[in-house]
């Protein structure tokens, strides 16, 4: 059904020269481009309707106006970076952590009878938790962000890493077994090569569950950052501020994701056929 | 009084590309089609015959011709089909599947059902899935849901083509079985000369570009076998007029509008290949 | 491995048995092992009052579960996921089917569906906050926009993969519209959409309790705050216990007996 309408429209775009400009214009909008900017539009519409509706919710246009009054204030960069720091602390830990995890449990089943209901249980375990506990431990204090990120993500990195390893064809490993190579250049010749696109995918899903859970962590136990922030505008009744900061994470994390990941990960691995992504 | 009856039918399809022809896939058919009979249509690859199927089946439509069915007593005509590959629900049980194609599922539907699912030997089957079953039972399972369906006339794509010899014999000689029994209306798409000689009562031998090469009517009494003797001088005279099909092409004489070359061959039979 | 000897419709391999002790055997040292590090890390490395042991957790879970709040707590918040899960189909469903037979609305809703899925719990919970205060609307839309692009992701990969020669059978032999879409479109899509509710499952437990904690008056979000603000982190602990267990306990029992019950037209494939 589908390649049908894909038929006609290619023709449509094979006349487009010969077109009058009125029909010129239709193509573009029904294009796939036109498609994207016509829901980032519609979807920009419906928010201002919403904040016109609903008194506590700000509409797109008071959001920026707001925003541009934090970056002029010179609040924005201050708590970013702060948030920052603790974030790519606690990813740092959590890929070691995962990626060794995920080796070790890939690689020996022995690990894998012990670690990987740990490994489960890790999983299962919302970031709200750890922020909570973190808080009730470290108090306010630098290592309670950090910490969130580090147990948030960890599992996320071993799980991948621990697929990956799995996915690692068995022939070649018998192979290399058979020729007597030893284990480290097994590791880093046969193993971490398959390993690295799991292990990417793992960072990935690290980096948007340990970025949830650094501003959860801000959010309940901090004097500043991103999260802080939010919370600093909600506590005083200001939604404009507290959805604006809302906006902004969202947007940083989306963008990060979309357009900076999403692409290197599939320019750096797309000599790969086969791959069993999550 | 004709069941079957085609005037005229053309098919031509655009041309694939800036520079080539429109390939004629049917060409001026003209058919007519009594009750009761088992007619096979044979011809080389690309001769138009799995796209003459498909517009009378209705998933085709022509460029230009009539085409008359007419049911039993002048009410609309039922149609069965078995296709090359069984094409059973693959979530429904076979009787579920049989049910599927009837408008209505009260208890003769279903008796009905059965006692086609009995005539090709799997009436045990009738609650378990297709994928209990093997290629050979799932198509049998095909030719009793086409036959459940009282057609007045029914239509078969090679349905034997994708099966292995010894099954294909087994339901070949099933087939016969029941064609004697409740004699339908048969339209039988093959390239294999053998099975047309034993199957049928009449054979069109198809050519290039959708036009009709030959008939041949067959007295023989069923059931046949591929030993008789009348059937393999059958068998022999229909491939002799095969060979003059080549042989006309060959010579870029009457071949398809496309154009007489063997490349051009190719592209008529690209366009008849995406049939359904 | 062993030989293989055929009694009556089983066959049986006399290495099997062992390797099902194995398994068994393996699963119980994981969980041993688990306990033993939280064990060893409550008593050495940290001390009791900072990091309860199992056995202290254990003991408050055992009178969480006697009091009957278990069953109060995670009917209130299931029943919310089920509604969340409810509206997720209804919203997901009609923007799956389009975009899965239409090129247009398949480029229209694509951004879209990815960002709500990209979108961190955090925001949809203090947004719920915001817009709903307290109350159970928050983690039912919650639980909606989590799992929405899930369904519509699956449910247009699912008509993407729908069976030309099975539709072009429906139409030889003349079948309507209502019954090409009730016995072909649905059951193909059926699976799919299944896989894509299995996946948003854990997830949409976790931005539910998390909505809750922001803004609900019960469910199991509520009770972890509640915890949270009694400083106990044996509470906390407890709480979260029986959520990673009574989560487990629905995918590996119900989830998992639906899929073997929706799908068991199947051929017998080697396990996935």
């Amino acid at each position: 059904m589908s390649t049908g309408t894909a038929t006609r429209f290619e023709r449509s775009v094979q006349r487009t020269q010969e077109m009058r400009f009125g029909t010129r214009v239709w193509a573009a909008v029904v294009s796939d481009t036109g498609a994207r900017v016509t829901s980032y539009i519609v979807g920009l519409l419906a928010w201002q309707i919403l904040g016109a509706l609903y008194e506590r919710v700000p509409g797109p246009i008071e959001v920026v106006q707001f925003l541009a009054d934090e970056f002029a204030s010179g609040d924005v960069w201050p708590n970013f970076y702060a948030t920052a720091d603790r974030f790519l602390w606690g990813l740092a830990i959590a890929i070691v952590a995962g990626v060794l995890f995920g080796l070790v449990i890939g690689m020996w089943p022995l690990a894998r009878a012990l670690l990987k209901d740990t490994m489960m249980v890790g999983l299962a375990i919302p970031a709200i938790i750890w922020a909570l506990l973190t808080a009730l431990w470290f108090g306010f204090a630098w290592k309670a962000p950090v910490l969130t990120v580090a147990l948030t993500a960890t599992p996320f990195v071993a799980v991948n890493v621990a697929q990956g390893v799995e996915a690692t064809p068995r022939d070649l490993v018998r192979m290399s077994k058979a020729f007597g190579v030893p284990l480290q250049r097994r590791v880093r010749g046969l193993v971490l090569p398959f390993v690295m696109d799991y292990v990417f995918t793992g960072v990935r899903f690290a980096i948007i569950v340990g970025w949830n859970g650094v501003l959860l962590s801000e959010w309940f136990a901090s004097t500043k950052g991103v999260g802080w922030r939010t919370r600093y505008w909600y506590d005083a009744n200001n939604f404009d501020g507290f959805v604006a900061w809302v906006v902004l994470f969202v947007v940083f994390i989306v963008v990060l994701d979309r357009l900076a990941l999403v692409p290197i990960q599939k320019r750096v691995f797309r000599w790969r056929t086969t791959v069993a992504r999550r | 009084m004709a069941v079957l009856k085609v005037e005229n039918l053309s098919k031509v399809f655009p041309a694939a590309n800036k520079g080539s022809e429109p390939t004629s896939a049917l060409e001026r058919i003209d058919l007519e089609l009594g009750g009761h009979v088992f007619v096979s249509l044979v011809g080389p690859s690309g001769c138009g015959k799995s796209t003459f199927l498909n517009i009378l089946s209705g998933v085709e439509e022509p460029s230009s011709g009539r085409i008359t069915v007419t049911g039993d007593d002048g009410s609309p005509a039922r149609f069965g089909y078995v296709f090359q590959d069984p094409r059973l629900l693959p979530w429904r049980t076979i009787m579920q599947n049989i049910l599927y194609v009837h408008d209505d599922h009260g208890a003769e539907t279903r008796r009905r059902a059965l006692e086609y699912l009995d005539m090709v030997g799997l009436a045990q089957t009738a609650d378990m899935y297709p994928a209990q079953l093997s290629g050979g039972m799932q198509q049998r399972a095909g030719i009793a849901r086409a036959f459940s369906v009282d057609p007045d006339l029914l239509l078969m794509d090679e349905p034997f083509s994708h099966l292995d010899a010894i099954t294909a014999r087994s339901l070949r000689d099933q087939l016969q079985d029941i064609w004697s029994r409740t004699r339908k209306t048969v339209l039988f798409v093959t390239h294999d000369v053998t099975e047309a000689v034993l199957l049928s009562e009449k054979i069109i031998v198809m050519t290039h570009g959708g036009r009709i090469h030959a008939e041949f009517t067959i007295d023989l009494p069923h059931p046949r076998k591929a030993s008789d003797p009348e059937v393999a001088a059958l068998q022999a005279e229909i491939l002799g007029e095969f060979e003059k099909i080549q042989a006309t092409a060959g010579d870029g004489g009457n071949g398809s509008a496309a154009g007489p070359s063997e490349e051009s061959q190719g592209t008529v039979s690209d366009p008849l290949a995406q049939g359904s | 491995m062993g030989n293989v000897a055929v009694q009556g419709l089983r066959v049986r391999a006399p290495g099997l048995a062992g390797r099902r002790w194995r398994q068994a055997g393996a699963v119980v040292i994981g969980w041993a092992a688990f306990f033993g590090v939280w064990a060893f890390a409550s008593e050495v490395l940290f001390n009791p009052y900072r990091l309860p042991g199992p056995l202290t957790v254990a003991d408050a879970m055992w009178t969480i579960v006697k009091s009957g709040d278990v069953v109060t707590t995670f009917k209130a918040s299931l029943g919310k996921i089920f509604l969340g899960f409810g509206l997720a189909a209804v919203l997901g469903g009609p923007i799956g089917f389009l975009m899965g037979r239409s090129r247009y609305w398949k480029a229209f809703f694509h951004d879209p569906v990815v960002v709500a899925g990209s979108v961190p719990g955090i925001t949809y919970a203090v947004l719920a906050l915001v817009i709903f205060g307290i109350g159970l609307e928050g983690p039912i839309l919650a639980v909606a926009l989590v799992s929405m692009p899930f369904i519509a992701l699956n449910v247009a990969a699912g008509l993407e993969s729908v069976d030309s020669t099975l539709i072009t059978m429906s139409h030889a032999y003349r079948r309507r519209r209502t019954e090409i879409l009730r016995h072909v479109l649905i059951p193909t899509i059926t699976p799919f959409v299944f896989a894509g509710v299995r996946l948003s499952f854990a997830l949409a437990w976790k931005v539910e309790a998390l909505t809750e904690v922001f803004g609900s008056s019960d469910g199991i979000g509520f009770m972890i705050r509640r915890s949270y603000q009694l400083f106990s982190v044996t509470d906390v602990l407890a709480w979260t216990g029986l959520f990673v267990i009574f989560m487990l306990l629905l995918e590996r029992f119900v989830l998992v007996r639906l899929e073997r019950y929706l799908f068991r037209w199947r051929p017998r494939e080697a396990a996935a």
